[in-house]
Order: structure tokens, then sequence, then C-alpha cells
């Protein structure tokens, strides 16, 4: 059976056999990684591997392999080689010709086994983390153990190198690798099947085994074998493609001689086409049938950002080709590995189209920096994933500005400020550079987070794009500290010594120099520049949160002095302190004067000498900071002060948010005056509070201004419209922006009708798509959008015509329609009518025929993307939502079916989240969350749980008919198992349990039954306050649970009074309890530290659980020491010499009364101490159970590895189980 | 014997040729009935001939067979002539031309009087005059215009005047913008509308309103098995519309496009052959392209034959 498995197609069941279901259940806990780490961490490092996949099946979607290390022990007595593997299924592993065993478990499978009823999201976090850091190859762990086998111990004393021979095979891999395979007629070629890696960040794991870390670096030897109809794309250059025998098939080689991460390989094959660049003939592109002519355009461009990158890194591109590959049913739009970029094909557009060309090219760019920092220079650890980011980050973000202009690039920073003061003000704070010190939880700089940072596997998606984005903030501004010359002279730095390790023979220490640090990092730049930028990092990369200032001034007239107070909060979550400079602005008559203060701990004042007399002299030229000398209208100043406007920190040089208070002209005047887009924007968004004529007329003139920058234009529409809601009663002359848009885009003889489309003006061209959207927010005196302007809308799209236009204008009326949206205001009900035709209202009757009209054309003439179907989904729900057609999810659940293209699916999943939310609908929430567990695509099974977080159909302090302990389950299920194939959605689990439940137990459930006791001693007993209001709250429940639990509450009553003080913070199901009791009555699964179990006279015995994390994690430390004779008998068992082979290693399975040896012991211990010490006693209680749990684990593994929790008895009776360690013989 | 064809030319002389057919349908036009009548007649020549050599009888189809070898020999000779005499510009034959004609088709003209003369000759009345068919006019349109004076007499007749007179007609054409992007904009909204209807009638629709299905039909979403491919590739109205606006509107962009534009089409070729080649599985091995590879790409390098020992 073992001979070749891989002669043919069939797999061979032999999965079960090789797991070690002891040691599974040693590394399934935390402790025993924290035990390993001094011993395992750098015992041997990687030189070279060989990937070598030989079928692969697109039917199946299987794939069918081997990989070989070539190893060096670092040290002598090395036995064990731990290496990552997930999903594959290891069928042989040899060492130098050698058969050897081996053990695979993976912890992170389920997070926590058992049928845990505690539902506690604090206590999921921490064993999320515990089970990531088990197998992370960064302390030397991993999922795959194997034995060195004893022949070899000689030779690997002697330090020579092991060659580690894995066959492995991947059968429907639900992560790692992505097939695509559309359902028609046709050979898979014909069909565009195809199939790619993908995942986040390491998770090469997931498609062959390796070693998955970001800091191991080894050269590589990829082989790929398929149809002779499909391309192989990967890592390294093709040195050869070569025929099989039977000439059906072919094989791709490829050499990476550049050491590399394993976390950087990736693959993808398909029929693709292929482009070779016909500007750098090494570079070459891949797209799907019948795109080609799309990838041309769309590739047309990067050779310029090649050689940008080249110009100021001063550096050639690492690698000595680049491939770029357009897939389907991308995981995500950009991903770089290294010598190629996978991305979305929903990038590729052809040259019509004008809104999707700078998004591509950004994506373009973001992934070819990425290949410099991220790809050939790799990190060291996770701590250093900053670095990284953020040069790759900042470099792009000096591409944009040559690319863009000064002005979207100022634009784009304040944008990312922006998010990220939001975020940290939102959720608490992100750290850069996270330091562990001592792995205890209490020292954990995240505590106000519900995930770990401590991995990347653990963190919540959002937190980890807001995480790049400060990561490139914070670069910019080491580099306003430094300059760009010295920042450009780090990077050349850093890559000129990787790019000489790199041309090195294998020696570690060489290689090393390819991994950045934060230490080295921060080494070169004070080696480069001689700065100390100590503070600075301390302040935004050790030290979460943003700088939260207000700022307001008063003129003091008789000292000629501009007095400035700038206030900090830095007590809410998500700021810090600062202190340090602080420059401000100030402009006034005589000019523009830039004053830098000192924030200091105690000042708040600050006293600012005005230069200019106020206003004496009459009419004079007033200089700006740029040196252009205008001509203002003074008349709206104060005439006391010379003070025109004043801006804090204008240069985005602190990570901050600023609330500034100013009169309203001081703010006219920097929107008309200043010539920095971000403060102009700032003033744009102050003017809202200042619904004036003035403010209107200087809005006004800023959207006529053609050298304005148009992003600003398109702001102040949206500003206008407000303005002019406000201003509703005063406002005189026709709706905002009518008169304005009529000039720009009508025709001079007929104003009514819209020009033909000529979009060669981009400016003007964002600016006619925008107005409309923002005229429709207009409203009248009864908070209707007038009629006027809902029918020039109408009008524009009536009299859209394209013909003449060299763009296609798909955007343009997908926004109409949108304008249309926006128009629409609540319906006047009568008495709760049913929405039908016939009550109609007349506007929304023509705003209807509309979107029918377009949604129906779409079908045969589909725009770009589908943007139509997308705006009139949209469109849709708005009337839904406003009463004026039946809310009803169905139309929406036809278009988020698979097949349809993204981001149609996307639009009606939102709606579908929204209609869940409004409509608190059970069945779409159940329907969703399927879409999520089954969906085809990852991309979309993410976005889903990520729209129901962002829109949650409920929050945890609301009540809600959705909330209740089936979902809960099916949550907690999700997260605990069911997305165990993907960190990303792992994560957007947890994310959206967070939302909807919060950190403790959900409110829902049912109360434990301790908390009943208390209920049936008619509130004698002292209550814990927190489930007063809960059972105040439910109060169905309790009526339930007190006929249910009759019984158990005389046990419960023997305990004593502070017993249950504490137990009552935990809240168990009683339901459950009831279900259980029922099911199985004996070995009921259990989980460290809570609920209660049955002794076999049946009387129940409570255990104190602990609510708060410290407490677990001191129980953890605890355990390390008690556990530890445990894990070294068994250390010491896997040393023993076997044979290999899986007869051997299934043999070592049926090992449980040696193991339960010491168990016995504990077990006694803690029955001796039962009474004396309730903290003592529990700690032990804990340990046991945890590792009873181990072995009932490993027995279901050793069964079925996915489905664990479908068949709740299978293992009740197992030896393992809770049950027989109580049982005599084993106890004695 | 060689059988003539049945449906040959119509043996008319002296105008050449008219449209009209003999076909199998029956004679309405005048034309038609003068063709058949010198049909018959023919016929009546060869028949008299036949008796002039002694024949008591003869087979219809030989009957005809013969007619339509005299027909064509006849018409042969008209055209001959017509060609002599055109080469000599003019519009009439005259005697010599067909003189030239008989000679040059190896008729002995000088046999001719004598033939014409012979005794035993039959004469044949003449056929019942019928009115000449008038070729009816293309289109008359008011009075041709005489020749002014300085043209002389021999030149052909003014065309028609309708070809070259400018007849004012009652409305004004449209020229009015508004009307026109009004009229462009309710037509195109009305083909759409149309359109759409129609595909909602005749399909699987959806609809917003539980209890109506009529008013704001919406074609059922139907989902496609490669999605991307509609969501991406423009129409082919677009493309249409995107040459049609290239190639008039381009102008200054030319200059700055067509040098990539130009490279990449450049390369295209040996590309997509070799594109092809390693997605055809193609039994020929790729070398045939290698000469055309100026590229040096190792995905456009030809797959290598196995080596014997190379199996995987």
């Amino acid at each position: 059976m073992i001979d070749n498995p891989f002669g043919q197609e069939i797999f061979p069941n032999i999965q079960s056999k090789p797991y070690l279901a002891q040691l599974e259940a040693i590394s399934s806990c935390p402790i025993t990684c924290y035990l390993e780490e001094e011993t395992d961490s750098h015992l041997a490092t990687t030189s070279f591997q060989v990937v070598c996949i030989n079928n692969i099946n697109f039917q199946r979607k299987s794939v069918v392999g081997y990989v070989e290390l070539t190893i060096f022990p670092t040290v002598a007595n090395l036995n064990r080689i731990k290496l990552n593997s997930k999903q594959c299924r290891i069928y042989r592993v040899r060492v130098n010709d050698l058969e050897a065993a081996f053990i695979y478990n993976d912890p992170t499978l389920e997070v926590c086994h058992h049928e845990s009823k505690q539902r506690n999201l604090n206590y999921f976090s921490n064993a999320y983390a515990a089970a990531v850091s088990a197998v992370d190859p960064d302390a030397g762990n991993g999922e795959l153990c194997i034995k060195v086998p004893s022949e070899l111990w000689k030779h690997v004393d002697e330090l020579k190198v092991l060659k580690v021979h894995i066959n492995f095979s991947l059968d429907q891999p639900k992560g790692g690798l992505h097939f695509v395979v559309p359902n028609m007629e046709g050979s898979m070629a014909e069909r565009g099947a195809h199939v790619f890696s993908c995942g986040y960040q390491n998770s090469t794991r997931f498609w062959f085994p390796c070693v998955d870390s970001y800091s191991e670096l080894c050269t590589w030897k990829l082989e790929y074998t398929v149809d002779a109809a499909m391309v192989a794309v990967s890592n390294g250059d093709l040195v050869e493609t070569v025929y099989t025998h039977d000439m059906r098939k072919k094989t791709f080689h490829y050499m990476l001689t550049i050491p590399t991460a394993a976390s950087n390989i990736s693959l993808a094959i398909g029929p693709f086409e292929i482009l070779v660049d016909p500007y750098m003939h090494e570079v070459t592109h891949f797209c799907l049938p019948q795109l080609l002519p799309l990838l041309k355009h769309t590739t047309s461009y990067l050779h310029e950002v090649f050689e940008f990158y080249e110009e100021i890194l001063t550096c050639r591109y690492p690698y000595s080709c680049f491939k770029t590959v357009f897939i389907d049913e991308a995981y995500v739009e950009v991903a770089a590995y290294a010598s190629m970029s996978i991305f979305s094909t929903n990038l590729l557009h052809s040259a019509m189209i004008i809104d999707e060309t700078p998004l591509t090219r950004r994506c373009l760019a973001q992934a070819l920096a990425q290949q410099f920092f991220g790809c050939f220079i790799s990190r060291m650890s996770w701590s250093d994933e900053w670095v990284l980011k953020g040069i790759s980050g900042y470099i792009y973000g000096l591409w944009m500005k040559k690319t863009f202009g000064v002005n979207e690039y100022r634009h784009w920073i304040k944008q990312e400020l922006d998010q990220i003061v939001a975020y940290e003000l939102k959720t608490g704070g992100v750290l850069l550079h996270p330091i562990f010190g001592g792995g205890k939880e209490k020292d954990n700089p995240a505590s106000h987070l519900h995930f770990s940072i401590k991995h990347p596997h653990t963190l919540s998606w959002e937190y980890y794009t807001m995480f790049q984005c400060k990561a490139h903030l914070v670069m910019r501004l080491i580099e306003n500290r430094i300059s760009m010359e010295f920042m450009l002279q780090v990077f050349n730095k850093l890559l000129s010594l990787a790019s000489t390790a790199s041309s090195q023979k294998f020696q570690s220490h060489m290689w090393s120099q390819m991994l950045v640090s934060t230490s080295g990092f921060l080494k070169s730049i004070s080696n480069v520049s001689g700065k100390d930028i100590q503070p600075l990092i301390k302040q935004w990369v050790d030290q979460s949160g943003v700088v939260k200032f207000y700022g307001s001034f008063a003129f003091n007239r008789k000292r000629n002095v501009l007095e400035l107070e700038i206030k900090q909060d830095y007590t809410s979550p998500g700021t810090q302190k600062y202190v340090g400079p602080l420059k401000v602005t100030v402009q006034e008559l005589d000019g523009s004067f830039n004053h830098t203060l000192q924030i200091e701990e105690n000042s708040l004042k600050h006293d600012i000498p005005c230069h200019s007399k106020s206003r004496r002299n009459k009419k004079k030229k007033i200089p700006l900071m740029n040196g252009e000398e205008v001509d203002m209208d003074l008349s709206a100043m104060d005439a006391d002060s010379p003070l025109l406007w004043i801006r804090i920190d204008p240069d985005m040089s602190v990570l901050r948010k600023v609330e500034f208070e100013q009169s309203d002209f001081m703010w006219q005047y920097q929107l008309r005056y200043e010539r920095d887009v971000v403060a102009q924007e700032e003033a744009i968004l102050a003017l809202e509070k200042f619904p004036t004529p003035a403010s209107r007329l200087a809005l006004t003139d800023i959207l006529e201004q053609e050298q304005c920058f148009y992003r600003v234009r398109m702001l102040a529409c949206f500003c206008l419209a407000k303005i002019a809601n406000s201003m509703v009663s005063t406002w005189t002359g026709p709706p905002a922006m009518k008169s304005l848009f009529t000039r720009m885009f009508c025709c001079k003889t007929c104003p009514n009708i819209v020009k033909t489309n000529n979009f060669m003006n981009f400016q003007s061209y964002f600016l006619q798509k925008t107005m409309p959207v923002a005229m429709a927010l207009l409203r009248d005196v009864h908070n209707l959008c007038p009629k006027e302007v809902l029918m020039f809308i109408l009008d524009l799209i009536k009299y859209n015509d394209n013909r003449k236009n060299k763009f296609s204008d798909n955007y343009y009326r997908a926004e109409l329609i949108d304008a249309l949206a926006n128009s629409v205001t609540p319906a006047v009900s009568v008495n709760n009518e049913v929405r039908t035709l016939d009550n109609l209202n007349p506007d929304v009757r023509l705003i209807l025929e509309e979107i029918t009209r377009f949604l129906n054309m779409e079908k045969l003439l589909p725009s770009y993307r589908h943007t139509i179907t997308v705006s009139c989904l949209k469109a849709i729900r708005v009337l839904q939502k406003n009463g004026h057609v039946p809310s009803d999810p169905a139309l929406f659940k036809s278009y988020a079916e698979y097949g349809h293209f993204v981001d149609v699916r996307i639009a009606a999943l939102e709606a579908v989240v929204d209609y869940t939310k409004v409509d608190r609908s059970y069945e779409e929430l159940q329907w969703l969350l399927t879409m999520v567990q089954n969906d085809p695509v990852p991309y979309i099974r993410h976005k889903i749980l990520d729209m129901l977080t962002k829109n949650p159909p409920f929050t945890k302090n609301m009540e809600s008919p959705l909330c209740n302990e089936a979902l809960v389950d099916q949550l907690w299920k999700l997260m605990n198992s069911g997305t165990s194939h993907d960190w990303r959605l792992r994560c957007g689990a947890v994310d959206l349990y967070f939302t909807l439940f919060g950190l403790s137990r959900p409110s829902c459930l049912p109360l434990p039954e301790l908390g009943l006791v208390l209920n049936l001693k008619e509130k004698k007993a002292v209550l814990n306050p927190t489930i007063i209001p809960e059972s105040v709250a439910n109060n169905q429940e309790p009526v339930n649970s007190t006929s249910n639990h009759g019984q158990s509450v005389g046990f419960q009553n023997t305990e004593d009074d502070h017993l249950i003080k504490e137990t009552a913070s935990s809240i168990s199901g009683h339901q459950q309890g009831v279900k259980r009791k029922a099911d199985m009555p004996l070995g009921s699964p259990l989980e460290p530290g809570q609920i209660l179990e049955k002794n076999e006279d049946s009387k129940v015995k409570l255990k104190i659980r602990f609510s708060n994390s410290q407490e677990e994690e001191e129980i953890d430390m605890d355990t390390v020491h008690d556990s530890q004779a445990f894990i070294y008998h068994h250390l010491n068992m896997l040393e023993r010499p076997s044979t290999p082979g899986k007869e051997q290693s299934s043999g070592e399975m049926n090992m449980h009364p040696v193991l339960a040896a010491p168990l016995s012991v504990f077990a006694k211990e803690s029955n001796s101490s039962k009474h004396s010490d309730h903290h003592h006693h529990h700690h032990h209680e804990h340990k046991k159970k945890k590792k009873k749990h181990k072995h009932k684990h490993k027995h279901k593994h050793k069964h079925d590895n996915k489905e664990k929790e479908k068949d709740p008895f299978a293992f009740s009776n197992s030896p393992a189980s809770a049950r027989s360690i109580r049982s005599p013989s084993l106890s004695d | 014997m060689r059988t003539a064809p049945y449906g040959s030319k119509m043996a008319d002389t002296a105008s050449g040729s008219s449209g009209t057919r003999s076909g199998s349908k029956h004679a309405t036009t005048p034309a038609d009935n003068y063709y058949l009548a010198r049909r018959r007649t023919l016929q009546v020549v060869v028949s008299s001939l036949l008796t002039e050599a002694g024949f008591e009888s003869a087979e219809k189809a030989a009957v005809e067979t013969l007619t339509e070898m005299l027909q064509s020999y006849i018409s042969e000779i008209g055209r001959s002539a017509k060609s002599y005499c055109e080469h000599t510009a003019r519009t009439q034959p005259t005697l010599s031309d067909i003189v030239v004609t008989l000679v040059e088709m190896g008729f002995n003209v000088e046999t001719l009087p004598a033939y014409a003369k012979r005794s035993q000759r039959m004469v044949i009345t003449a056929p019942p005059v019928t009115n000449q068919p008038v070729t009816p006019k293309a289109l008359t349109a008011g009075q041709n215009k005489p020749h002014p004076s300085h043209i002389p007499g021999h030149f052909p007749e003014f065309p028609d005047p309708h070809t070259y007179i400018k007849t004012p007609t009652y409305r004004e054409p449209v020229s009015d913008y508004q009307v026109l992007r009004e009229k462009a904009a309710s037509q195109r909204r009305d083909v759409e509308r149309a359109l759409t209807r129609f595909m909602a009638k005749t399909g699987e629709t959806q609809s917003l309103f539980k209890d109506d299905v009529s008013t704001f039909p919406l074609i059922a979403a139907r989902p496609f098995t490669v999605p991307y491919l509609t969501a991406l590739l423009p129409s082919e109205l677009e493309m249409q519309q995107m040459e049609e606006t290239d190639s008039s509107e381009q102008d200054d962009q030319t200059d700055t496009e067509n040098l990539p534009l130009h490279m990449s089409t450049d390369d295209s070729g040996p590309e997509k052959e070799n594109t092809s080649v390693l997605q055809q599985n193609s039994s020929l091995s790729g070398s045939r392209n290698g000469e055309e590879n100026v590229i040096d790409n190792p995905y456009l390098r030809p797959v290598k034959k196995p080596k014997i020992r190379r199996k995987k």
C-alpha cells in the first residue's frame, strides 16, 4: 500500500493511520509549545526545497505531489523535525530514504475542543492565539512532526544534511489553493478552469508541507505537471517545459535561486493567454482566455512603474523575471509573491473605461512595491511586519505623488490619516510593533481588542488593513524627520545588503540579511541619517493610539498676539498624549507664517506674535504661503484682527485628529485662498456648520474654479447640498448647483438638454458625475426632494447620449441612478397600508420606470463590471427601505447567487444584510450564514461576514428576536471549527461574534443553572449584578428553567455561597445542560475551568469557571509545571526507536494506560484536596479535564477529522473519556 | 448532336440585351412577347430550311436545337458587328462591319449572294407587325431639356431632370438641435422599452410588487457560467463605437498612442502563434516558430520532447 500511491490517481485511505494520537493531544495544548520553544526553535534550517506537483485534477479538485526539504541540523541530537502542513494528506515521509514516523496534529482545526457551552469570546480568543502559537513556525512549531529515524541519529550528530521527502495529496482544498471550474461543456482548458494559491499572510502550508514562515529562507525547485493545454505559473525562472511521454501533459520546471520564504511561494495554473511585455521582455502577463486585449491595455503601463521604483531605489528589480497573473474569484485584489503577483481578473479594463484605470494602476504599483519589500526582503518576525508594509506603502505613495500629482497624494494621505484615526478612536489603537514580554496576557498591549495581535492569523481583517495604513503613514513621519533623501538611502542599503546576501551560497547568517527587523531598520536609519528617531518610534510604533487635538484661539489686540489654546484628549480609548513640536501656520494680512510650538505636558496656551497690524492699509495684495499674491475681498473680516486663517499641523506630521475652532469667514478664506487641498477639504467640512450665504458663495466659487482640484470640487458639491438644506427657508434662486451644471454641461441653446457626452476632460467628467448625486440630496421645506431636481435628473438620463464619446458612460449612468436613489424620501404611509402599485407615488413611479429599464437593458447590453446593475440594486433597496416598494429580499437573493459578477453579488448581499437588520429576519440571516459556510468564492464568504459586522442585525446591547441560543451556537461553531481553512474568515467570524454578543457570554443564552438556583432561593442569596438585568430581560426563561431544573437545585444548594458568588458571573446554558443530561449521562464534554460535571453517583458538583482571562492564564501557567512530567513521558516515547511505517504509528497510538498513569496521580491528588482549597482544587480539575479532552480529541481525529461535532455519542464510551478516567481501575 | 442549352440568352442583335429573361415563366411583358414572336419566326425559318433540305418531319427537340443554334449564330453576328462598328467609333453598323464579321467567323461571304438567290428557296411571309415593345421609361420626371445652341445635336440628350434638378419638398427637415435631441432620446427610449418589455414578456421575470407583474417587469437574473467575461469585455456595440470614435476624433491622441499600439501588434504575431502552440497541445513541435521569435521569453520557448529518463 505504501509502495507507490502516486502512480494512480486514487487516494488510498491511509489518512488516519499515521496520526499519533497521544502526541497530537499534547501539541493541541498551548502548554507544550512553551516547553518546546526552549528546545525546538531553530534546531535546523532548510536550505533548499523541492516542490513537485505531478497531478492536478480539476474535476476532482485534487492535487498530488511531493516535497523534498534539504535540512541542516544546527544542533546535535536533533530527533524531530517540525513542519507546517494543513489540509494535506501525508502519505509517507522519508528522511534520507529511510521511512520516518510522523504525527500530524492541527490544533487550529477546532479551537476549543469539545462541545463547550461557555461561548465566551475572551476565552475563545485566548484559545485561538494559543492554538496558532502551537503551530507557529517562528517558534519552531508545526502541525507535522517528523521523527528522525534512529539510524540517522549519528548522522545528525555530525550535523550532516538531512533530506526529508514527503508525499502528500490535497483533496478539495477549502483554503490555500482555490479551484475555479466553470460548470459547462468542454475540456477544462476550454472552460477556463484554473487554480491558484491564495490566503492571508503565511498560508502556504495549506497546499504543501513546508516551514511556513516569512523568516525561513531557502532556494526552490518547483515542478508542476499539468495538462498540455494549461500553463503553470510559479516563482522564479521557468527553466524548461517538457512533455510527458504520452504528450498529453507537460511539466513546468521552475528554479528560484534567490532565497525565499515558503510563504512567498505561489502557483497559478490555467489555460492562460500569454503576453510578453513589449517594453520588458522578462515580464510576462497572463490572463484567462478571451481577455488578451484587455490585458494588453491594462499592463501597457506597468513598465513605467518599474522604471520609477528602480530609479528611486537606485536598485534593479531583484528577480530576473516578473509575472502577473489575472485570475477569477480572487482572494484579494492584489497578492504579491516572489517574482510574481496574482491579481483579480476584474482589474482588467479596456481603454474606454475611465474610473477603473487609476485603480488598476494603483494595484499594479502596490504589487510591485511589495516585490521589493515583502517578497525579496522578508521579515524577521511578525512584529517587524510594519517595516515592510510601511516601506512598500511609502514608496507606493511616492509613486502616487509622481503619477497623479501632489494634490492626489496629499488627498490620499489625508484620507488614510482620517481612516486610521477613526478606526483607532473606535477600537482603541493599532500597535505597529507589538512586543510580548513574559507571555502573560496581562502584559498584552492590545487588551482592548477582542482578538490577539500576537499572530497575523488572529487579527481582524479590518485591523490589519488599518495596520498597513498606519505603517506607511509612520514611514512618512520618519521621512519628515530625516528627509526623503536619507530615507531612500536607507532603502537602498537594505536592498543592496539583501541582494549581496541573496547571491551567496547557503549560509544562514548571510541570508538573514534578507530579513528586515525593526531594530535593523532603525539602525540603518541612524547610520545613514545620523539622527535619533527613537522618540518618534516610541510614540507611533511601540505605542498605539492617535492624538486628538482641540484648538481654539483668541486675538489679543493690545499685544497683537494670537493666543492659541491647544488641548488634548488622551484619556479616551485609542488616544495617546503627544509631547513635542507642532507646526502651526497662520495666514495674516501680511503673509503666511509658520510657527513651531512645543506641546508640553501642562501648557495649553501658546502665544504667537502677529506680524501684521490689523487692517489699516486698505487695498493690498496678500501674499500666500506659496509666494502667490492675491487680491482678496476683506470686507468679511473682523476689522480688528489681521488673521485670515490658522492651520494646526498642516503637514500632517502627527497622526492626529484636529478639531479647530475659527469663525466662518476664516474657513471661507481658507477655502478660497489656501492652496493646499487638505486645507480646502478641511474648510469644506467645517463650513457645513455655517449655513450662510457667504458659505454658499465660497462653495459655488470653488465649484466653478477649474484650476481647483477636482476632488475638492466634488466634496464642495455635497457640502453645498447640506448647506442648501439648512438654509432651505431662505434659499433664493434655482436649486443649488442646477444653474452651474447647466452652464457647464448643457447646451447653450437649450439649457434643459445635456450635451452629448465627451469625457476627454477627466476633471469635468468627475464633476459631471458627482453633481447630480449631490443635487439629489437637496430637500425642500417638506423635506422632499424638489420636483425640479428630480425632473432635471430624469432629463439627464433621458438625454444622455454617448454615441460620440470615446469613453464608456457606464459609471456616469450608474451615478445617475445613485442620484435617483438619493432623491427618494420616506413614503407617507396612511394607516400602514400595504404597498401596492395603486398607491405608488407618481415620482417614485418615474424613478422605478428608469430603474426597471436600466436593469433590463443590462441584461441585453451589460455594462463594464455591471456598474449599472449594482446601482439599480442599491436603488431598489432604498425604495424598499423608504416604504415605496414592499420590502422583499427575493430579488436580491437571486442576484446574490453564485454565477453573477462579484460586484453584483456584493451589492445584492449588502441589500440582504440590510434587510436582515431592518426586518429582523431570522430566515435571511440563516441564508447568509449558510452562504458564509458554503459559497465557492472565499471573497464573498469574507465579505458577508464583513458586511454583517458593519451593519449588524443587532448588537450586544440590543434586544432582538434574532438573538437566540441557536445563533450563538451556530456562530460559535463557525469560528471554532467551521472556518479553520481560512484565517481571514475565522477572524471575520470572530469580529461578527464580537459585534453581536460582545466579549463575555452572550446575553441571549439562558442563565446558568446557578443563576436559576438563586432565583429559586427567592433572591435571598447574593445575586451577581451581571445576571439580574438579563434575568429580567429574558423573563420567559426563568419560567422555563424552573420547571427544567427542579432536580439540580438540590445539589446546588449544597455548595457554599462563596462558590456561588464566583460562579455567578459565569453563565452556562441550562437548556444545554438538560439536553446533555438526556443525551450523554456520562462523559459529558467539558472544557477547562467550567461548569458542572457528574459523579458516578450522579451527584452534581460545581466547578468554578473563571470569567476573566487573567485567571485563566494563570491556570495555564500552573499547569505547565504539573503536566511536565506527563509530556516528558511522551517525548521519551517518541524518541524510542520505531520501525517506520503506519503500522508502527498506529501501534503507538494505543498506549492509553501508560499515558494515563501520571494522570491518575493528579486525579488522586485533586480528590484529596477537593474540599480544602477551592482554587487549588479547581486548577487541578481544570488540568485533568484538559487532558481528558486531549484523549478524547485524538480519538475523534482518528475517525473523522472534520466532523467531530456531529456525533457526540461516538466517543462517550471511549476509554479516554472523562468517565473512564475516574474509573476505579485507573485511579487505583 | 450537341444539345443547346434551353434557357439561352435572347437573340436580340440590335439592342444587345435588356434585362428580361426567357424563363419558364409565362411571358407577360411586351418585351417577352416580342421575343417569343421572333423566336417563332426563327422556328418557321428553321422548319422551312428543313423542308427545303428534304425533311418531312422533325422532332420538336431537334427543331428547337437548330433554332437555338441559328439564334446563337445570328446573335454572334450581331454582337460582333456591333463591336466592329463601335471600334471605329460609330454607333450604326454598316455593311462592311457585317462582312468583316462574317469573314472573321469563317463564313465564305462570296457564296452568300448565290445562296440568297437560289431557286428553291421558300419565301416566308413577314411576321405580323406587333407593336414595338416600349422600353418602359425608368422615371419620367419633367421634360428633358433641349440642347442649348452651343452643343451639337449629336450629343446625347440631357438626362432626366430629376437627376440634376433640386425639387423642394414641402416640409423642412428638422434641423433644430433641441427637437433632434428630443427625438433621438425618445426614440431610443421607446426602442429600449419595447425591447426590454418583449424580453420580459418572453422570458422569466421578477417583480417588485407581489400583486403586479406587468407594470415593472424585471427580466429575471440569470447566473452566468463565466460571469467575468460579460462584465469585463466591452459589448460589440461599444467596440463598434470605439472604432468609430477612434478613427474620427482621436487625431491628437494618435501620435502618442500609436507607437505603443504599433509595437504591441508587432509583437503579438509570434506571441499569438506561440500561445496557441502552447495551448493547443499541437503535435507539431514549436520549432517552426522558433525563427520568428525575437523575444527570448521562457514562456514562448517550445515545449521540449520528453527524454527517455526524464519520466516523472
